[in-house]
């Protein structure tokens, strides 16, 4: 018995086994890279192709990409506030703000609501399918579409800017929000409903303190987004903002030295933005990760 | 007094799960079901509070029918009945002590369930069963930094809030070191001794349900094939409950 697997040990295999030979044509033959390389292959040729089409005729090339480095030195080494005053810019930087934040406010609580409807954790799935196509479909136009709709009925200013980007706030956080419920674990739920609990004090208790983290940092996300389409329809829906003095700068005044300080002054807001927004999620995310 | 009668349930895919399963459980006692992975033991624990509807049979808890409740008198039997499993189920990023709490939800409003409203005396005696499963020193932390036996120490913590009549536990120490596991089950056949309460078990281990258990009752392939007291049964009647094919024994 003893001896049985020394004898093993001992034992070597006369030859190794022959290694296949490497075939690296295989990435061709599968069905689904083929149609991924042939789809890429199919873009560059169409870009290829149109590129010509967008050079207009007669641009001397040398003299624009001379004007275009003069601009953003402009722009950028220059800024200054000549049509108007800077307490008046930063004035509609922080109307920008204030209906980026707007939107993302009205738009996350309408949104969480919908998403109690459109998780597989808590609905029946004829209500998820209803609520996650009718989410789908408002998110599939784009946040400037639903703003000038809405200004077909309000007319264009604020009131439309306000409902168009809260429209799509609501879509996109639900899908995103109706996401983080479904990963809970259904046994947590189980466990809860086993005890009797109903269903407001467990998505108090049980949902609201698990996705906490996920919720902010999507809702941050989206206050960004928001913030770049509040400057964006104040330039093309007279919303007002920070948006509407950078299309008058530029569209209206020529005036690049403004533009400049338009930006440096969105910067000056986004770059902070961008820096709480990683801590709070970083701090959040720790805690509940440990 | 717990009593299921002719349980069977077939699963969507069409596996049979449970057939013809009929039990008794006692208060004071704990009730070991024993059997190999997919018998149907966390199914029929889990037709107890409905947590998996059956199919038919009865399940008899207080001269109730379980299976025939409505809607809201099924919340009410089911918060009389304490439940914990192998993975916990606590929420994680909440405190020992706010955990716990949420054993005495069902028995507040609706409102004061959401705004987490908790009375003195609820506080109390939240931290009291906390000591009882000696996690005095964790009270105040979140579930996330403690150990598995810890959790599960909470988890039957979250579980007595409720005041039970009976404790469904579902593989509680299939996750669980040697010691933890002598500390849970040390505990569950107090609640059995002390509080006269109905403990019904899933396990893996045979030597824990003879150790700790007082009747033990053998599922095989969603059929009881051996029901009886921990004191009468042989080897050879255990090992029989593992046996693909075993002939059903019931006593």
């Amino acid at each position: 018995m003893i001896s049985k697997p020394e004898k093993q040990l001992g034992v070597v295999p006369a030859s190794r086994p022959v290694m296949p030979k490497l075939n690296l044509s295989f990435r061709l033959k599968d069905k689904r890279r083929r149609t991924i390389y042939g789809v890429i292959m199919l873009l560059m040729v169409t870009t290829l192709a149109t590129v010509p089409t967008i050079i207009p005729k007669g641009v001397n090339l040398v003299a624009a990409t001379q004007g275009l480095i003069d601009n953003i030195r402009i722009m950028f080494l220059h800024p200054a506030v000549s049509n108007t005053s800077f307490g008046s810019l930063v004035g509609a930087l922080v109307q920008s703000i204030a209906l980026a934040f707007l939107t993302t406010l009205i738009g996350a609580i309408f949104a969480f609501f919908i998403a109690l409807m459109a998780s597989r954790n808590l609905a029946p799935r004829w209500l998820i399918d209803i609520v996650q196509s009718a989410m789908a479909f408002v998110r599939a136009i784009p946040t400037i579409l639903w703003v000038l709709i809405y200004s077909v009925a309000l007319g264009l200013g604020a009131n439309a800017a306000v409902i168009g980007l809260t429209f799509h706030s609501v879509a996109y956080l639900v899908k995103v929000y109706a996401d983080s419920i479904d990963e809970l674990p259904k046994d947590t739920l189980a466990a809860l409903r086993a005890m009797g609990v109903g269903f407001w004090p467990l998505v108090s208790q049980v949902i609201l303190p698990t996705v906490m983290p996920s919720f902010l940092s999507w809702t941050f996300i989206r206050f960004e987004i928001n913030f770049a389409n509040a400057v964006a329809v104040g330039a093309a829906a007279g919303a007002g903002g920070i948006g509407y003095q950078l299309f008058m700068a530029s569209g209206f005044y020529f005036d690049f030295h403004e533009v400049g300080m338009i930006v440096y002054l969105i910067l000056a807001f986004t770059i902070p933005l961008e820096i709480i927004s990683y801590k709070l999620r970083t701090r959040y995310i720790k805690r509940a990760g440990k | 007094m717990l009593e299921i009668n002719k349980l069977s349930k077939t699963y969507d895919g069409g596996k049979r799960s449970l057939t013809d399963v009929s039990l008794t459980a006692k208060e004071g006692e704990v009730t070991a079901i024993i059997g190999p992975s997919g018998a149907g033991k966390t199914t029929l624990l889990r037709s107890i509070n409905q947590l998996i509807v059956d199919d038919s049979g009865e399940i008899l808890f207080d001269g109730q029918d379980i299976r025939k409740l409505n809607h809201r008198q099924l919340k009410k039997t089911r918060s009389k009945i304490g439940m914990i499993f192998q993975n916990y189920n606590l929420i994680e990023s909440l405190t020992t002590i706010e955990n716990v709490l949420h054993g005495s939800l069902a028995r507040k409003s609706t409102l004061a369930g959401v705004l987490s409203l908790y009375s003195k005396d609820e506080k109390q005696e939240a931290l009291q069963l906390i000591d009882e499963v000696g996690l005095a020193d964790f009270a105040f932390k979140y579930c996330s930094d403690l150990s598995g036996g810890q959790k599960q120490r909470v988890g039957i913590a979250r579980s007595l809030m409720q005041h039970p009549k009976m404790m469904l536990c579902d593989e509680p120490i299939a996750s669980l070191d040697p010691r933890s596991t002598t500390m849970v089950m040390e505990i569950l056949r107090r609640l059995a001794d002390e509080k006269h309460m109905m403990i019904l078990i899933n396990l893996h281990q045979v030597d824990i349900a003879k150790e700790y258990a007082d009747h033990i009752i053998g599922l095989n392939n969603g059929r009881i094939v051996f029901d009886g007291a921990t004191a009468t049964a042989t080897d050879r009647d255990i090992e029989n409950i593992y046996v693909s094919d075993a002939p059903v024994a019931v006593g």
